[in-house]
């Protein structure tokens, strides 16, 4: 609900604030939402300004249609595929991630998700030299395994500074600070970052599991809202920033018994592609894993592709 | 209360005709606008089909194909008469950041190709048709209930002034549910206030100008009874609904109508989607039970998806 005060377009001032409370009317929805000819007999506001206050307020307010044409047009150039730097996983993702959506990886603990992080990150930035906004919030982020997974690629000491330079680290712990990260990235972080050389790709959050889900279950609706505006915040920022989003989630098992990615169904619906990462069975300590593709708009489901996840071999 | 409640509705009609009227607001409001009843007779009923004012609910999980069916609908409105379309004008309001464009412009092109002959025209000339049939599309993103009722307001001259304009597509209407529900504290009337409000003027546009309006919700509450599994927050809220919806199949646990009584007062036709099993030649099919509170019954339909949008499987 957006409130009506002073000042918060022209003509508002506190006499029109007044003359609208002895109305009942506090909100913007609440004022457009009311015929301007009634207003004006009931209250002591002339119609003109009170249409011409309604139209500045909707026209600061609203989203604007854009034609199918001019978003095709915008779509096609700016739409990018990242590759993953695996060519196992990109064959699941259909070439790579792509911009201006949101791709999950799902696994248990000691899958490899924040492994395979690691290693896209480390190809984002030294192969298609872009930057990478890397969100930790477990504390996992370790730049000594970004260094070794960047001394196999190459040997120059100054290709593997500038790639490190380019994945930017944000620790979060919590759901809010999450928000207020996010909010903030939205607002100028990302801008700031692209105007110094080099346009930001990608982002990744490692993992949204580990701040949402001890904010969900029971009575409290507080968690579902936040899981929605992080979800909201993320697909803002993948559609208007054109980045492919990256997160990790955890896994929980459904009613067969089948493992699913946590957080629910309504989580369920942000990302648009999803891969679920296991152990092989029976295969010990070794760094063999499966991928199989859960949901995809693009291919057909339940493709499995088994990859080794240690790069550096 | 009943006679204040007239006085209020006829001093609403008359102010709307006092309210200045151009020519081109008058014609389109009582002309009405281009006829949707066929738009797709495999899933909407036998005399069924959406006609002027009528509101559709597409519910259904994640995946289930409600965003595609939207597609294939959305390409049979845009294109033209000779390629097989209805040359209706759509406004798209987008409330998820799920619209994919280029998924959209595959399956146009897909259809365009079906329906020219053969050797007609070089690549440019596609490329011009299928620029000219997305003209008729208009997309909105909205990412409040607050934004999408007061773009709702602002559309509402954009009816009027456009008489090619029929189908109104919300996806999704449920997307602020959550969020909603905790800003508005311990009260369900300010939890349900922003979509009521824009149930409400979906009504008053619905009523006026004769459009179809089609909305997905998502399904993300239990049913209770049939699977004692870990569910969401227990959904004791408004959805104590409509019994006239139940003659529907229950096959899934995840059909309960959970936004407000606003709503699902104007719902005229519900279709629900599901996965169903794998075809033998390993094509996933995805089936459609679809409800209306005109005609008795259940028309059920399947469907693949393919490169180029759907294909029906339907035997009737």
């Amino acid at each position: 609900m957006v409130i009506l005060r002073e000042g918060i377009c022209p003509g508002v001032n506190e006499e029109f604030i007044k003359a609208l409370q002895s109305e009942d009317i506090k909100t913007v929805e609440d004022f457009v939402s009311c015929n301007p000819e009634e207003l004006a007999q009931k209250c002591s506001l002339s119609y003109k300004a009170l249409v011409a206050v309604r139209r500045v307020l909707l026209a600061q307010y609203t989203a604007f249609p854009v034609s199918g044409a001019d978003l095709y047009e915008e779509l096609l150039s700016s739409t990018a595929i990242l590759s993953t730097g695996n060519p196992s996983l990109d064959k699941l993702l259909d070439s790579g991630l792509y911009t201006g959506e949101i791709t999950e990886l799902a696994g248990s603990p000691g899958s490899g998700k924040t492994q395979v992080c690691f290693s896209v990150a480390v190809n984002i930035s030294h192969q298609l030299k872009q930057t990478v906004f890397y969100i930790d919030t477990k504390g996992g982020m370790c730049a000594n395994r970004l260094l070794q997974m960047l001394q196999s690629k190459t040997p120059n000491m100054e290709e593997q500074m500038e790639a490190l330079q380019k994945i930017k680290v944000l620790r979060v712990f919590d759901v809010f600070s999450l928000l207020a990260c996010l909010q903030n990235l939205r607002s100028n972080g990302l801008q700031k970052a692209s105007v110094g050389g080099g346009s930001v790709k990608a982002l990744m959050v490692d993992s949204v599991s580990a701040v949402l889900s001890s904010m969900l279950g029971g009575k409290q609706n507080e968690g579902m809202s936040l899981l929605m505006q992080v979800a909201g915040e993320l697909k803002m920022i993948a559609k208007d920033f054109n980045i492919a989003v990256l997160v990790t989630n955890h896994v929980t098992k459904d009613g067969n018994g089948h493992l699913k990615a946590g957080l629910g169904q309504s989580w369920s619906h942000g990302p648009r592609t999803r891969v679920l990462l296991q152990r092989i069975e029976g295969a010990g300590t070794s760094s063999l894993r499966t991928a199989t593709l859960t949901k995809s708009s693009r291919q057909i489901t339940g493709f499995e592709e088994r990859n080794d996840l240690i790069m550096d071999k | 209360m009943e006679f204040r409640n007239d006085c209020a509705k006829i001093n609403e009609m008359t102010a709307r005709v006092r309210m200045a009227e151009n020519g081109a607001q008058l014609v389109s409001r009582l002309e009405g606008r281009q006829s949707l009843r066929d738009i797709e007779p495999n899933i909407f009923p036998v005399d069924g089909g959406p006609g002027q004012g009528d509101v559709v609910e597409f519910h259904g999980l994640e995946g289930t194909g409600k965003t595609e069916t939207l597609y294939h609908l959305i390409t049979r409105c845009i294109m033209t008469v000779q390629s097989g379309g209805l040359e209706v004008a759509v406004v798209f309001v987008d409330t998820d950041y799920h619209f994919d464009m280029l998924r959209l412009v595959s399956v146009l092109e897909g259809r365009l190709a079906e329906g020219s002959k053969e050797g007609d025209g070089s690549e440019n000339e596609s490329e011009e048709r299928v620029r000219s049939c997305l003209c008729r599309l208009s997309v909105v993103h909205c990412n409040s209930s607050v934004q999408l009722l007061l773009t709702l307001q602002y559309l509402e001259n954009t009816f009027s002034s456009q008489p090619s304009l029929g189908l109104l597509i919300i996806d999704s209407i449920s997307s602020f549910y959550w969020v909603d529900r905790f800003n508005g504290g311990e009260s369900t009337v300010c939890q349900e206030a922003n979509l009521r409000k824009c149930a409400e003027l979906l009504n008053r546009l619905r009523r006026n100008y004769g459009i179809v309006i089609f909305a997905t919700t998502h399904a993300i509450m239990r049913n209770y009874g049939s699977d004692p599994g870990v569910s969401e927050v227990p959904g004791s809220s408004s959805s104590s609904s409509s019994r006239r919806w139940r003659s529907a199949d229950s096959a899934t646990d995840f059909d309960k109508p959970y936004l407000c009584k606003a709503w699902q007062r104007i719902v005229t036709h519900r279709m629900l989607f599901t996965k169903s099993h794998v075809s033998k030649d390993h094509k996933q099919v995805f089936s459609t039970a679809c409800t209306s509170i005109m005609t008795k019954g259940v028309k059920r339909c399947s469907f693949h998806v393919m490169e180029d949008g759907i294909k029906f499987v339907c035997d009737k």
